[in-house]
């Protein structure tokens, strides 16, 4: 579904992403992980044909980005880390607006909007206007922008950021509900998020692809090293280590 | 085509759900209303011209407020990034925001034609030199919401794209002011990019291939710079 080869980008003198090749399967969710400053977000650009990279290529279903960005943003649904939303307008009308501006056909998008309003439960709130609503809401109009078009792959970028608990329950159960329909890549910087709905872990550090796994298999491994059970988010500690963790013991015991 | 119409359609609804746009109607025609009762009164005459002179030393003022949001309000919401990974030309994007604009530049002006009739109410006016002068103000219009669109596509802060357009606008406007300054081509160079010296044809009913030929190159000009601009912020 998606091919990213030698992926490279600078801004200026400085290197965001080195070398980034991966792979994603079709009907994959894979949870893409990284401190702030990864290379994440640019990434997600870069595949979303928001920025263009420095070198590399992608593909996405068969077709370089960089040749065909107009068709493969026809395959893509994206939601930024903020919801790109205009507050001034209905859900309804906005769905309306990206049904139409993702090229929805006139004879569909009736029954686009009412089937995105329906799988994101907007369809209580579909005649406020979005300025109005909780940010809970926002971010499942955010996600129903991004899957209107029946995208092949939805890109996430931090879509819990901000959420109550209630809220992430809703907005990771909406994206569980993705897996049957279209391949899914979503950063976060939960990791309990990750262990709730992906299949593999793609983790990225100071620009480069750290660690690239299926989530059971890689747990299963770590487990098999140590004698405890150990989380996701002891794994990306110890990635993300740059010195070793000092023993908590007081000077005058070790003495 | 029909992404372009969703996107007029989707500026036209933002504009028309905020009060600033009934308010810019009402100030603005209130004010053209005004004038128009002082210089017909003053000259006695069944014209338009002082008018049309009015209007466009008004619209130097309106359009850089009208245009200032255009693209700075959308890079500052994040929404630039939605319209930039939809599946949208550029060209489109550019159009789609330059035409709604148009269009309610259009109903600005267009809301102004009562004057003919009262003017034929009470005198003789002449129709095609007062069409002409609608043409005028029209396509001097539309070069200034190009110019104020390209500015708005450079920055993301509404207020230095009004000031910056405010800037490049009165530059053009007063241009032939400059004329007295210099002599030969310099001084031919100023009252050529002048606004003033083109409109003042339309005005009194004249219209030359130059005086279309300098605004529409000017739209074309900035509609071109715009995408371009576009396409620099997209890749860098």
């Amino acid at each position: 579904m998606l091919i990213a080869k030698h992926i490279s980008k600078k801004f200026g003198a400085y290197q965001a992403l080195a070398n980034v090749s991966f792979e994603i399967n079709k009907g994959d969710i894979v949870g893409f992980l990284g401190k702030n400053g990864a290379g994440k977000t640019t990434l997600m650009r870069i595949l979303t044909t928001f920025l263009t990279a420095s070198a590399g290529t992608v593909i996405i279903d068969g077709e370089n980005i960089a040749k065909h960005s107009l068709s493969v943003r026809t395959k893509i649904g994206y939601l930024p880390e903020k919801p790109p939303l205009y507050s001034d307008m209905t859900v309804k009308s906005y769905l309306k607006f990206a049904a139409q501006i993702k090229g929805v056909s006139a004879k569909r998008e009736s029954f686009q909007v009412a089937k995105v309003l329906d799988d994101c439960d907007l369809n209580r709130v579909e005649k406020q206007k979005i300025a109005t609503l909780s940010k809970g809401y926002q971010q499942r109009v955010g996600i129903a922008q991004a899957i209107i078009h029946e995208p092949k792959l939805l890109i996430l970028d931090e879509p819990t950021s901000g959420l109550d608990p209630i809220q992430i329950l809703q907005v990771l159960a909406l994206i569980k509900n993705q897996r049957d329909h279209r391949t899914v890549l979503l950063s976060t910087h939960t990791l309990n998020e990750i262990e709730q709905v992906a299949q593999r872990v793609l983790m990225m550090k100071s620009g480069k692809i750290v660690l690239d796994e299926p989530l059971d298999e890689l747990l299963r491994k770590k487990q098999l090293a140590q004698s405890y059970p150990i989380t996701l988010e002891q794994i990306f500690i110890e990635y993300h280590q740059e010195t070793p963790p000092r023993p908590f013991v007081s000077a005058s015991v070790q003495e | 085509m029909n992404k372009t119409f969703a996107i007029v359609k989707k500026e036209l609804h933002s504009y028309f759900s905020s009060p600033i746009a009934y308010i810019i109607l009402i100030a603005t025609l209130s004010l053209f209303n005004v004038f128009f009762f002082l210089i017909i009164d003053q000259n006695h005459e069944a014209s338009l011209r002082d008018i049309f002179i009015l209007m466009e030393f008004m619209f130097v003022f309106l359009i850089p407020l009208l245009t200032m949001r255009m693209f700075s309000e959308e890079k500052a919401n994040g929404t630039m990034e939605f319209l930039l990974t939809s599946p949208l030309t550029l060209t489109m994007i550019v159009l789609g925001k330059y035409f709604s604009m148009l269009i309610f530049f259009t109903l600005l002006i267009g809301m102004t034609a009562t004057y003919y009739f009262i003017l034929d109410y009470f005198g003789d006016p002449d129709p095609i030199s007062i069409l002409f002068g609608y043409v005028g103000i029209w396509l001097e219009g539309a070069f200034f919401i190009a110019i104020g669109l390209l500015v708005s596509s450079c920055t993301r802060n509404q207020i230095i794209a009004a000031l910056v357009s405010y800037a490049l606008i009165f530059s053009l406007y007063f241009a032939a002011s400059f004329t007295k300054y210099f002599t030969g081509s310099v001084e031919s160079f100023f009252m050529q990019i002048s606004t003033r010296t083109h409109l003042e044809n339309f005005a009194v009913g004249i219209i030359t291939p130059s005086n279309i030929t300098y605004y529409l190159t000017g739209i074309i000009l900035c509609l071109v710079l715009t995408r371009l601009s576009i396409d620099n912020r997209l890749w860098q």
